[in-house]
């Protein structure tokens, strides 16, 4: 059985290479990083190159001047293209660009550490059609962000999720400092929490995601619009048996369970 | 030109007056909730409270930061947070979570709302969007060019803050929470554990590294800056010493007036450098301002950092009948050195120590006890809170 027949899910999923286009599953609405605007991807897209129906442009770059005045150029063409539904985003600026465009597309906010609260996300709901509910917050809190949210929200699903992004190409600087053959691509462990992180940089910057892959699949509530998967490095096969609901695959459920603390005195830590 | 404000870190109230006796014209503080520096000291509603009213006394302002994301069990109180600072004449909040840029307004308090650069705001949409909220002013991403600058000033007409000294985050900030991951404290919410700072091994080569910046320094490009359209120069460093405070602050106090004055030679801009450098821990960098920062903005081999003993002691006295100093020791000296003195309302002057008098005026030869208080005969007129340092640098050297 499809996952789709079983529990009528909306996926929205970064395409992390061509081969994914072709699952069997259903209910899919591919995520296309776009080339020159995401960062921490293998693969990028030009906006030519969505064919798939029903897709979204991935525009995940904190955007400098120049980049957003290139991307404003750019996204007069967007509507050209009939088979992008919408854009996720992380740089608020880009809400600009859609007005002074009057571009007619599905808006969601991307920026996984700042929507961490229902008032705030509701607030960011004025302005866009869905948010992405952070990845720091418990299970507790993300239902009761479910409970208040104005309008669906976009929930992860089984997916790495982005640990630290900086503007600095943190892999050069390292391989070229240690002489060693530059990678865009490196698996790095933090020795004292033996927490491993996997490194990927472009010209743009460097993302570091947490290595295991969260698995959110056990959360379920009404209002959802989509849930968001990013599975890179993942085949496709595996990945199909994710979303067919296949349990036994090595992950983490992040901070579902483990609330985050930052006052060291009062919790006697 | 209008001089631009030189705006300070305050971890406590002596901070906050060394800051303004050293010639910043604002500072910035946390409370004890919502700040991103959750285990500093920080200040009580009624250390906030004193804490205006001295600086309002002597034309100076305060903002507040209120700059952590909120998770749902921090709102509780917020708004009654809120409603204190603007009671009490807090000038500004910094904020980086739109609930808090939109309680300001719905609460329609007087302060102003100043968006942190935990916004990351490099550009000039951007800045417009936080605009139509209410924001009068930007804190821009430490990664924004001088261009960016020129460009979100001119697209939002808003006031721009720009950090040009202190340390920096290896992320955009904001958007790390590898302390979360390493540790449980939330970056987010004030818990930083600075994991950026700590080593890491490369699965593949086993090379071991840290990712640490070297620290931000934007002496050479104050006066760019200012004609960018920048309206406040912000320093880093609440959880600095006061003798780092005093050192930085009134460096960047000479440079603004000097620029104003258009009396700022070469070099005396390389003379404030040595003095900024041997005062900080770590070596510094213009980093973004000009290009992308590469492998030689950054350590390599885990912390780096030195601490010197160059800050000898802090003027607790004058004795104008008598021509001799008081002076409260931090760090040794001895009969025979050559020191400097400096403070805000004298030119730095050098001074060797002849004769050094203990409490009772007998003399001694040696300063070797922290807080011991001393004297020294001093023609010239000092006053509490200048300070004594090793001699390092010659300014006619530089001229």
């Amino acid at each position: 059985m499809l996952v789709e027949e079983k529990t009528k899910i909306n996926f929205l999923m970064v395409v992390t290479n061509e081969e994914m286009l072709e699952m069997k599953v259903k209910n899919i609405n591919f995520l296309f990083p776009i080339v020159e605007y995401s960062v921490g991807f293998l693969k990028t897209f030009s906006l030519k190159e969505i064919h798939t129906p029903n897709s979204f442009v991935y525009i995940n770059r904190i955007l400098d001047t120049k980049s957003i005045q290139n991307l404003k150029k750019e996204l007069k063409n967007i509507n050209k293209n009939a088979n992008i539904l919408g854009i996720c985003f992380t740089d608020l600026g880009i809400l600009k660009l859609i007005e002074d465009e009057c571009l007619s597309l599905q808006l969601i906010y991307m920026q996984n550490h700042n929507t961490t609260n229902a008032t705030s996300i509701n607030y960011y709901l004025e302005y866009v059609d869905s948010v992405l509910i952070s990845t720091d917050i418990t299970l507790e809190e993300i239902n009761c962000i479910l409970n208040k949210a104005k309008k669906p929200l976009v929930v992860p699903y089984f997916s790495l999720v982005d640990a630290m992004y900086s503007r600095r190409t943190l892999l050069t600087n390292y391989q070229e400092n240690f002489h060693l053959e530059l990678k865009n691509m490196s698996v790095l462990r933090e020795e004292i929490s033996n927490n491993d992180f996997l490194a990927i940089e472009n010209e743009y910057g460097t993302v570091f995601y947490q290595k295991k892959f969260i698995d959110y699949r056990n959360i379920t509530h009404k209002n959802i619009l989509y849930r968001y998967v990013n599975p890179l490095g993942l085949e496709k096969s595996t990945l199909e048996k994710i979303l067919m609901g296949e349990k036994h695959i090595e992950s983490d459920t992040g901070f579902l369970f483990k609330e985050t603390f930052y006052r060291l005195r009062e919790d006697g830590k | 030109m209008k001089t631009p404000e030189l705006l300070a870190p305050a971890g406590d109230l002596e901070k906050l007056r060394i800051a303004f006796l050293y010639g910043a014209d604002a500072v910035y503080l946390a409370g004890k909730k919502y700040g991103l520096r959750a285990n500093a000291n920080n200040f009580t509603l009624e250390e906030l409270e004193e804490a205006v009213k001295y600086a309002h006394s002597i034309l100076k302002k305060i903002y507040v930061t209120v700059n952590i994301l909120f998770h749902e069990k921090e709102l509780k109180g917020l708004e009654d947070y809120l409603k204190e600072l603007d009671r009490i004449n807090v000038d500004a909040i910094i904020v980086s979570d739109i609930l808090v840029i939109k309680k300001a307004k719905e609460l329609n308090l007087k302060l102003e709302v100043h968006i942190s650069t935990q916004a990351s705001i490099l550009n000039g949409e951007a800045g417009l969007f936080y605009k139509k909220l209410g924001a009068t002013r930007l804190v821009l991403a430490r990664e924004a060019s001088l261009e960016d600058i020129k460009t979100i000033k001119k697209a939002t007409g808003l006031e721009l803050e720009c950090f040009i000294h202190g340390a920096m985050c290896t992320s955009f900030s904001g958007r790390c929470v590898l302390s979360n991951y390493c540790t449980g404290r939330d970056a987010n919410r004030g818990g930083c554990a600075q994991i950026c700072r700590w080593t890491f091994k490369d699965k593949e080569h086993q090379e071991i590294f840290s990712m640490t910046p070297k620290d931000l320094n934007l002496i050479q490009y104050i006066k760019n800056m200012m004609l960018a359209g920048v309206n406040s120069f912000k320093v880093e460093g609440r959880m600095r010493g006061i003798y780092y405070i005093a050192t930085v602050i009134l460096v960047y106090r000479r440079i603004l007036d000097k620029i104003k004055a258009e009396t700022l030679k070469e070099g005396e801009i390389r003379y404030f450098l040595d003095i900024l450098n041997r005062c900080a821990n770590r070596d510094s960098t213009s980093q973004f301002i000009e290009k992308l920062p590469g492998k030689d903005e950054q350590y390599f081999l885990g912390r780096q950092e030195v601490s010197n003993q160059d800050f000898l002691g802090i003027v607790l006295f004058y004795d104008i009948e008598n021509e001799m100093v008081t002076i409260e020791q931090r760090n040794y000296f001895k009969v025979g050195d050559v020191v400097e003195f400096f403070g805000p309302l004298f030119e730095t002057f050098t001074y060797k120590i002849e004769e050094i008098f203990d409490e009772n005026g007998i003399t001694i030869d040696i300063v070797n006890h922290p807080k011991t208080v001393v004297k020294l005969k001093m023609k010239r007129k000092l006053s509490p809170f200048d300070m004594m340092r090793i001699k390092v640098f010659d300014k006619q050297d530089y001229l």
